[in-house]
């Protein structure tokens, strides 16, 4: 007979495997990176370019990234979209601060023939007035969309705040779309995108011919890739508050800079920031959320870029209990920094962490993400099996040596809008 | 093509399983065959209300999320106007745990008032975060009563109003649980590298206790056929004015869903489509437009929408858009167009194929509306359409007296 209130036994993740994608140096001196065995139809193809929005001219950045399949040397904006449908393919183009990333999805007999189209778009890409206008146009309207929403200003005034001194703190403004010009785009495609190809993952159980194919085409580019100057910053501290008129909910950003997964306390930090607010049952959604009904979701996050790292707690809350949520936050702080965490909860977040690790390294589309995060910070998927071993090997002391560390609410910088 | 398993427990639980060799994870899939539709309509809201309480504890396991943590998993749900669906992924030894779960919050829920009190604050919340401090949030929350006058369509899943969800009791919330949360209502599907007896054994194990009950039929109010032009004009602090054409379109089963799925790709393309190069490219009214359908299981909804340019009006875009629909009416696509969008089709079906809780999912889907083999027959219904039939539908769909109108103009 069942006995309902025992819990089934739990077994284990013995092991993961972690598939190395098969690496290719092409004549420029760019990786390309191929992995198969999928047995279904699917393919595609991603070019990631030097072309971030971290730039003294991040509008330039970004659209240049809009318009980079809208119009070439042969082929219209409508030929290209023609052509593409044509073989049934699908891309898109998404702009991150360090990276450019041009995506073509396409059934896998169909992925050469829609990159050819593809190609021609990106490398001798016009950029004709009139998708230029039109452009800055629906842009500058969907800036004015944005700006009413509480998140979209939080975020802005943190990262601003949090990268402060560095090229990171350069955002779009409403009036950057009265400078726009296409000059500057297509200087900035000449010298990020024709010289930047930074790497190519490809995923699909392609032929050689057709792999000997995106390879010659590939070559096209250019790898001179500039040094970055070295990465500085002066990130800033304490709280701001954006009053928005007539707002029902208040967005809030808290944060201070970290690391990035090359730093010694990174796995371990990951655990505490996983029983901070990173998993459905975390303190703060346990506290927040569950307990007391601010808010819909709230969430603590490790963010990661090629330079440096930063952690921050995002949310948005009833107007009326913004006060009390950035108390509940620093309570929560506080009983990370006083109180040992127990055994039950530390082992459950481990076992959670197992999970979400076996399912990032399931098939050949997560796998090859997951090898993209270690290869981006010149790592390699040897790092999986050293996070492994550090989550295991983390208790409860460490974690309270990480948040008297790191988690000191005098240290934050504390961002609400509305 | 997705193989699939079928088999039903004697107190009605129709359970579906696909053997995927290929993943060391497992996925369950519970779906609901309760949504908004179902609810009362001086108690809306109240589906998705009871989503949330599905997450406070069972009448066994007083915390659903613990136990799949610690097995490594996860778990969420949405709620629709016609379904419910929780699902959990999570590492396939440990599949006894989501069964586990599942089966006592099929058997009976906690019911705490503390949860009840919570959860109450927390949809709050979100129907602030979503649909009120949002500009043009509240878009849909306008225009579902104005195209759906009888049939429960005409409240959104958030429900109609705020008060709705501050009024709900104890009592309500038992009873909504009674009556539609028991296995002759859920269909369950389980995807991952198992066999078919284990299944058959772990499923009867958990769920084959559980007492069956009564499904209660489901008389829905019939939408009286629209026979005038609809539209509503509304206020708002945006910065551009917006509107949504809503034509009524079939249900999710008939072969009109086929022909109007195509047509909102078809015209709603940007670059390609005809709202873009006529209206956005040569008219220049609009700064964005598309199409897209609802695909509802009662009559659903073909949506063109999109937003104004400052310069232009409502009106100059009324008198632009009608010539527009009636050349769609008048000529008919080329056979080459409408190859490319199934081919397009086709290959937006294998990526999404390729995903395990889509493929769950989706089985469980089918299953509800009739019949899981559709997730691999689907693709032959869009084969067989011909030009002649779009053009024919296209005359039927774009019918101004089936059309309603919401504007949103900034304040």
């Amino acid at each position: 007979m069942l006995d309902r209130s025992v819990a089934p036994p739990l077994l284990p993740i013995e092991h993961i495997s972690f598939v190395a994608p098969q690496i290719t140096i092409l004549n420029n001196g760019v990786k390309l990176f191929w992995r198969n065995g999928l047995q279904n139809e699917t393919s595609k193809i991603e070019l990631h370019f030097a072309a971030g929005s971290a730039t003294n001219d991040p509008l330039t950045a970004s659209l240049c990234a809009g318009l980079l399949i809208n119009g070439s040397e042969k082929r219209t904006a409508k030929q290209i979209q023609k052509a593409l449908d044509a073989v049934g393919a699908y891309y898109d183009v998404s702009l991150s601060q360090e990276s450019s990333v041009v995506t073509l999805y396409a059934l896998k007999d169909q992925l050469i023939k829609a990159y050819k189209v593809f190609h021609e778009s990106i490398f001798t890409a016009v950029f004709p007035l009139k998708e230029v206008q039109e452009l800055v146009h629906s842009r500058r309207q969907k800036y004015t969309v944005q700006e009413q929403k509480v998140g979209f200003l939080a975020q802005r005034q943190f990262q601003r705040s949090l990268m402060a001194g560095s090229s990171y703190a350069k955002l779009i403004e409403l009036s950057d779309f009265d400078r726009a010009d296409r000059s500057q785009i297509q200087a900035f495609h000449a010298e990020h995108y024709l010289k930047g190809l930074k790497k190519v993952y490809l995923v699909g159980d392609l032929t050689t011919l057709d792999l000997n194919g995106f390879e010659v085409l590939l070559n096209a580019y250019g790898s001179e890739i500039a040094e970055r100057a070295p990465f500085s910053w002066q990130p800033e501290q304490g709280a701001t508050h954006i009053e928005q008129e007539g707002a029902l909910q208040s967005a809030l950003r808290i944060g201070r800079p970290l690391f990035n997964k090359t730093h010694p306390d990174f796995c371990a930090f990951s655990v505490l920031n996983t029983i901070l607010g990173d998993y459905f049952g975390s303190r703060l959604m346990s506290n927040i959320r569950e307990d007391k009904g601010y808010t819909y979701g709230i969430g603590s996050h490790v963010v990661e870029n090629t330079k440096f790292g930063y952690f921050v707690i995002g949310t948005e809350v009833g107007v009326s209990t913004r006060e009390a949520t950035f108390q509940e936050i620093q309570h929560e702080f506080e009983r990370l920094k006083t109180e040992l965490v127990l055994a039950e909860e530390l082992e459950l977040v481990k076992s959670y962490l197992m999970g979400q690790l076996l399912k990032s390294a399931d098939g050949p589309y997560a796998m090859l993400d997951l090898f993209a995060n270690v290869e981006t910070m010149g790592l390699d998927l040897s790092y999986y099996d050293h996070y492994i071993s550090q989550i295991k090997a983390v208790d409860a002391q460490k974690l309270q040596e990480l948040a008297k560390r790191y988690l000191n609410w005098e240290e934050m910088l504390i961002i609400s809008a509305g | 093509m997705i193989a699939f398993e079928r088999f039903t427990l004697a107190n009605g639980l129709r359970v579906l399983f696909h053997k995927e060799p290929a993943t060391p994870m497992a996925v369950v899939n519970v779906l609901y065959d309760v949504g908004a539709r179902d609810e009362n309509p001086e108690q809306t809201g109240f589906a998705h209300l009871f989503e949330h309480l599905m997450f406070g504890g069972s009448k066994h396991i007083p915390d659903f999320d613990a136990p799949l943590q610690a097995a490594g998993g996860q778990s969420n749900a949405f709620t629709s106007n016609d379904i419910t669906n929780y699902y959990d992924v999570l590492p396939a030894q440990n599949l006894d745990t989501a069964l586990w779960l599942e089966s006592d919050r099929m058997l009976s829920l906690a019911f705490t008032p503390k949860s009840l009190e919570v959860q109450r604050q927390v949809v709050i919340e979100e129907f602030k975060q979503r649909y009120l401090n949002q500009p043009y949030g509240d878009a849909w929350l306008q225009l579902r009563p104005l195209v759906y006058q009888k049939h429960p369509y005409r409240w959104a899943t958030i429900g109609k109003n705020i008060k709705h969800i501050q009024d709900a009791t104890m009592d309500d919330v038992r009873a909504f649980f009674q009556k539609h949360y028991h296995p002759g209502n859920a269909i369950l599907c389980i995807v991952g590298n198992f066999e078919l007896q284990t299944i058959k054994e772990k499923v009867a194990h958990y769920f084959g206790t559980i007492p069956s009950q009564t499904k209660s039929p489901r008389q829905l109010p019939i939408e009286p056929p629209q026979q005038k032009f609809r539209i509503k004009t509304i206020q708002r602090k945006v910065p551009a004015g917006s509107f949504y054409y809503a034509f009524k379109m079939g249900k999710r089963i008939s072969d009109s869903y086929y022909l109007a799925d195509l047509l909102s790709d078809h015209i709603g393309n940007e670059k390609t489509g005809i709202l873009y190069t006529e209206l956005q490219r040569k008219k220049r009214l609009v700064s964005e437009i598309t199409a897209y359908i609802t695909g509802s299981i009662d009559e659903g909804l073909f949506v063109i929408t999109g937003k104004l340019n400052p310069k232009s009006t409502f009106e100059e875009l009324e008198a632009a858009i009608w010539p527009v629909l009636a050349q769609i009416k008048d000529k008919k696509m080329s056979k080459s167009a409408l190859q490319q969008l199934i081919l397009k089709l086709r290959t937006a079906k294998a990526f999404q194929d390729q995903g395990l809780l889509n493929r769950a999912m989706n089985l469980s889907f089918f299953e509800l509306l009739d019949s899981a083999e559709l997730l691999n027959t689907e693709s032959a219904r869009y084969e067989q359409i011909s030009t002649t039939q779009l053009q024919q539908y296209a005359q039927v769909l774009l019918d101004k007296n089936r059309c309603s109108l919401l504007q949103i103009q900034p304040k």
